[in-house]
């Protein structure tokens, strides 16, 4: 469970403030963030995975505060329990397709590169319709495929929560909708939250919940609402 | 460390352009000294174990290390002559073994292959040198030689083929004329200058010189337009329509002769093996009074002095080193710092994963790390390989 309280942050560097009075997303939910641009959606997901540290507040990922961590702590703490999906995919060009989904085992202090992770990420390759490409230069993948490959990556250590960044962002609609299920059903698959960022308004039906980000906007740094069930 | 190295290698090989570069640039800033500095301890060895080997040299006054790198490479410039008389008068005394070394020509050159020494000297050379044959024999007859293994390998020699030597000028028809020698023999390979020579006795020097020769018979039965005149005494003067013999076979070998006083026929250096300590000591005292014609030089000594002008060499190029390294060091710092500008996007990435700090600076060390172990590594196979496979190419090029 995500649990979200008096939350504030600012950038040093600009006016852009973010306050969010109370949120809380439970297991296996998945959930959308939607609203215009500029409003703090990635800034959010990057605060509950611990990329950004929060001015002051709580938010909690199960019973771990991740307000309370240190930076190294933070790092950890992503790495083990987090699975994020960017934009633009952030795939590493020098490295196969294999060797893409296996390096969080490379980065991680604690986990060993084991057979039955090499074998977990070629299932999980298999599962979105990647057999036959472990070897393949990144360069030689689509859109949609590098896509994929990401979302294995993020799955690769079974995280209890995946944050997808506007993934369906570089894709058409066709694409974009199987991207979507993908992200769901392997999220459900591995009984993670899965919280994602989009535009696509089109998308937002396929969620358990949409927390529309105006409210956000609106009401802080007064009001304290949760999300909005659909 | 495994994966960091793991990773390290994936990104060199996928820049291998510019890794190939810097490892390159690297690999000569490291390189340049240390093979410089290896082949000339490679050049001290052989060069002093040659001349430890030698104990003194006779030869003309003149420059001592000229004398030595002459009488012992083969190499330098003939320098001025003594005369076989200088080493009858050492033989004479008892005081050593005077072995004669004739070398003022080459054989001729062969389309992309220069001509090598010919070495005039006595059967004691072989003996001194510890040198055999690997096919055939030693020379015995006027004409004969023996080649190197490196010369024969070069020049494609086999025993019983002909050699020809070449004049020193051309356009001197009262000079030198070729002579067309017979290969008795191929040396085994004794991995020094030895190889890469022609052997031949001094007499067939001699003959190459023109200070002997053969020629058709002249008399008034074979040929009286070939005299010039026939006097009472029946001495005879031939023309210049006398034809010299231009090689020395069986049927002409007897005809060869040589004109004046053998004891004055030149000589570029002479070997002197002294027969004890005490005779070493006599014959050096022989020699010592610079008014003399004749100089005795002691090898190793002469050769330490020119060592020690190659180390002053050795010195400049380690400075000139140190400089391009301090260049080259500066435009790698700019290229790595440049690489990792570009790269600062995967670093993000890893960064957004939960890498830690520590992990990412270890990813980057290690690929300087395999940067640096391969151009080191590089440098050290090239420059041993330089000393190995060229050690004869740097020595052509010392000299």
């Amino acid at each position: 469970m995500i649990s979200i309280s008096q939350l504030q942050f600012a950038y040093s560097d600009g006016p852009f403030s973010l306050q969010i009075p109370h949120l809380v997303v439970e297991d296996r939910e998945s959930v959308v963030i939607a609203g215009p641009s500029g409003s703090g959606k990635t800034t959010l997901l990057n605060l509950i995975a611990g990329i950004l540290p929060a001015a002051s507040g709580s938010l909690k990922i199960d019973s771990t505060d991740i307000t309370s961590l240190s930076d190294a702590e933070r790092r950890l703490f992503r790495l083990r329990h987090l699975g994020l999906v960017f934009q633009d995919f952030q795939l590493l060009e020098y490295l196969d397709v294999l060797d893409n989904v296996l390096l969080p085992c490379r980065i991680h202090p604690q986990v060993m590169l084991t057979r039955d992770l090499r074998e977990r990420a070629k299932s999980l390759l298999d599962a979105v319709g990647l057999e036959g490409f472990a070897r393949r230069p990144i360069g030689r993948l689509s859109q949609g495929e590098r896509q994929r490959v990401a979302l294995c990556r993020a799955l690769l250590l079974s995280p209890r929560v995946v944050l997808a960044d506007e993934p369906t962002g570089n894709l058409d609609p066709g694409n974009s909708v199987r991207m979507v299920e993908l992200l769901m059903s392997e999220s459900q698959r591995a009984g993670a939250i899965l919280m994602m960022v989009t535009h696509d308004h089109s998308l937002l039906p396929r969620f358990n919940r949409v927390i529309p980000f105006e409210l956000f906007l609106k009401r802080s740094p007064v009001a304290a609402p949760g999300g909005t069930e659909e | 460390m495994r994966h960091a190295f793991f990773l390290a290698t994936r990104s060199l090989w996928w820049n291998r352009g510019r890794s190939l570069t810097i490892v390159l640039s690297m690999a000569i800033t490291i390189g340049l000294p240390v093979t410089v500095h290896m082949a000339l301890r490679q050049f001290q060895q052989e060069i002093s174990a040659r001349a430890s080997t030698t104990p003194l040299i006779l030869g003309a006054r003149g420059s001592r290390i000229d004398l030595a790198l002459h009488a012992l490479y083969f190499e330098s410039a003939a320098p001025a002559t003594i005369t076989m008389a200088d080493a009858k008068q050492l033989t004479d005394s008892s005081l050593g073994t005077a072995i004669p070394l004739h070398i003022r020509f080459r054989t001729q050159a062969q389309p992309g292959v220069n001509g090598v020494p010919i070495v005039g000297t006595s059967t004691e050379y072989f003996e001194f040198r510890n040198l055999v044959t690997a096919e055939g024999e030693l020379p015995t007859l006027l004409g004969d030689c023996v080649v190197g293994s490196e010369c024969a390998s070069r020049l494609g020699l086999k025993v019983g083929d002909r050699l020809l030597s070449a004049p020193r000028n051309a356009l001197n028809l009262a000079g030198d004329y070729p002579l067309q020698m017979n290969v008795t023999g191929i040396l085994e390979s004794s991995h020094s200058p030895d190889d890469s020579v022609v052997f031949t006795d001094v007499q067939t020097a001699w003959v190459i010189e023109g200070i002997g020769h053969g020629h058709q018979e002249v008399n008034a039965q074979t040929d009286p337009a070939l005299l010039l005149s026939n006097d009472s005494k029946n001495q005879m003067t031939a023309n210049m329509g006398v034809l010299p013999w231009l090689e020395i076979n069986d049927e002409n070998r007897d005809s060869f002769h040589f004109h004046g006083d053998s004891s004055a026929f030149p000589l570029t250096a002479i070997l002197a093996v002294p027969a004890s300590e005490k005779a070493r000591v006599q014959i050096l005292g022989r020699y010592s009074d610079s008014q003399t014609r004749v100089q005795c030089i002691k090898p190793p000594d002469v050769i330490a002095e020119l060592l020690t002008m190659v180390f002053r060499v050795e010195q400049l190029v380690r400075v000139c080193s140190i400089a391009a390294a301090v260049v080259t060091i500066l435009l790698l710092g700019l290229v790595l710092s440049l690489s990792l500008k570009l790269r600062a996007a995967e670093m993000q990435t890893m960064f957004r994963l939960g890498c830690s700090r520590l992990t990412i600076v270890l990813l980057q060390l290690a690929e300087i790390c395999l940067l640096l172990l391969t151009a080191t590594g590089t440098a050290f196979i090239a420059g041993t390989a330089t000393v190995v496979f060229a050690a004869d190419a740097i020595r052509r090029l010392l000299f």
